[in-house]
């Protein structure tokens, strides 16, 4: 069977199935009833939510941390101080991320192009990847909280070793994560350990979908 | 648009171009189930979009591109369901590949081979298939016309490839 056979066949069947599909118009009644609904509006009040509780969330910190910096910096726990400030600054950047992601739900359109809106579906999806290596960059933060006084002369051998050792581990995951938590190694073991699951599938599919996008674009 | 002119304006272009809705969710959605599913999304968003019509376009243009947007953003949501189908399918066809190739089955295997295409692919080859002038695919898709010509020659030649392995 050639390729205009095919074609042909195809559209036959197609016509025929169409001659049996009826739809109840009555039905648009229900449609008239229902209150404007986005296809992506499930995914706006969680966004929004997540946006109120970082503003409050990275406004309390700003809030405490002005005057400390400005009134009691010489007293303050300096390891404490700088690990909440580069804490909130991180949350400041992933609260960023999220009002992106907000204006990408506004701007997604379904009745535009499909390389378009699907681009843009797909880069609102593995947005979701850059609030996670922001997570893990807060890493190192979370194990310098405690430290005190000089630690070569304040601490004993063992509490430095251990507490330096700790810190520059975590220190080391979370660099490594942060450069390597990417589009092109989504395919890699460890990838697919971090992100295995059933709410990290649509982010795989729209990383496919992405690159297919490119390939799209990039075509002459 | 009033209420009841929408209501009206939107049953006739729903009974004029219902067509398009099935050939996607055909395309889409090879389980019978999910396929009144995914109609039904389609038939809300067009509801939903009706006053964004813009008439410097065709009516199958704007149409087309709801559907495929609903359908490639459906099928994400669907990825694990659609998984599980797929093995039965496979199996299914490669029973009937011993029978001897007849033009229902030749067109079995056009579809097997379509649903085996990444998601953009697949719409191009509908598009394709539905006889649509390069123009108005580029329309739809969002790319350029001489774009349109080299991604169909190339999705033509794989699944011609396939249809070489079946002799």
């Amino acid at each position: 069977m050639n390729e205009a056979e095919l074609k042909n066949l195809w559209l036959a069947t197609s016509q025929k199935m169409e001659a049996q599909f009826v739809i109840n118009i009555k039905n648009t009644e229900d449609f008239a009833r229902m209150k404007t609904y986005h296809l992506l509006g499930s995914m706006k009040p969680i966004k929004i939510f997540t946006i109120l509780a970082g503003l409050l969330w990275v406004g309390g910190g700003i809030g405490i941390l002005t005057p400390v910096y400005l009134f009691a910096f010489e007293k303050a726990n300096k390891y404490f101080l700088f690990s909440v400030t580069i804490q909130i600054v991180l949350s400041a950047i992933a609260l960023f991320v999220y009002v992106y992601q907000l204006v990408l739900i506004y701007q997604t359109e379904i009745t535009e192009p499909i390389l378009k809106t699907q681009e843009r579906l797909a880069r609102l999806r593995i947005s979701t990847l850059w609030v996670t290596r922001i997570l893990f960059l807060q890493l190192p933060v979370w194990t310098t909280f405690w430290w005190y006084g000089n630690p070569f002369t304040d601490w004993t051998l063992l509490q430095l070793l251990v507490s330096f050792s700790v810190t520059m581990l975590f220190a080391a995951v979370a660099v490594w994560l942060f450069f390597n938590i990417k589009f092109e190694n989504r395919n890699k073991k460890w990838f697919r350990l971090i992100f295995d699951g059933r709410e990290w599938s649509p982010l795989l599919k729209s990383m496919e979908i992405l690159e297919e996008v490119e390939a799209y674009k990039t075509a002459k | 648009m009033e209420q009841s002119t929408q209501q009206q304006f939107f049953g006739e272009i729903i009974e004029q171009h219902k067509g398009i809705l099935l050939r996607v969710a055909r395309i889409y959605c090879p389980h019978h189930d999910d396929r009144q599913d995914l109609i039904q999304e389609i038939m809300i968003q067009i509801w939903q979009s009706l006053h964004k019509y813009n008439n410097q376009f065709k009516m199958s243009t704007f149409l087309y591109r709801i559907a495929l947007n609903v359908a490639i953003t459906f099928f994400r949501k669907n990825t694990r369901r659609r998984n599980r189908h797929h093995t039965l399918d496979d199996q299914v066809l490669l029973i009937s590949a011993d029978t001897g190739p007849g033009k229902e089955q030749q067109l079995n295997y056009l579809e097997k081979f379509i649903n085996e295409l990444k998601e953009i692919d697949k719409a191009l080859m509908l598009l394709y298939l539905e006889d649509k002038s390069h123009a108005e695919i580029a329309e739809i898709m969002g790319i350029s016309v001489s774009n349109v010509g080299t991604r169909i020659g190339r999705i033509k030649e794989r699944i011609k490839a396939r249809f070489s392995q079946l002799k």
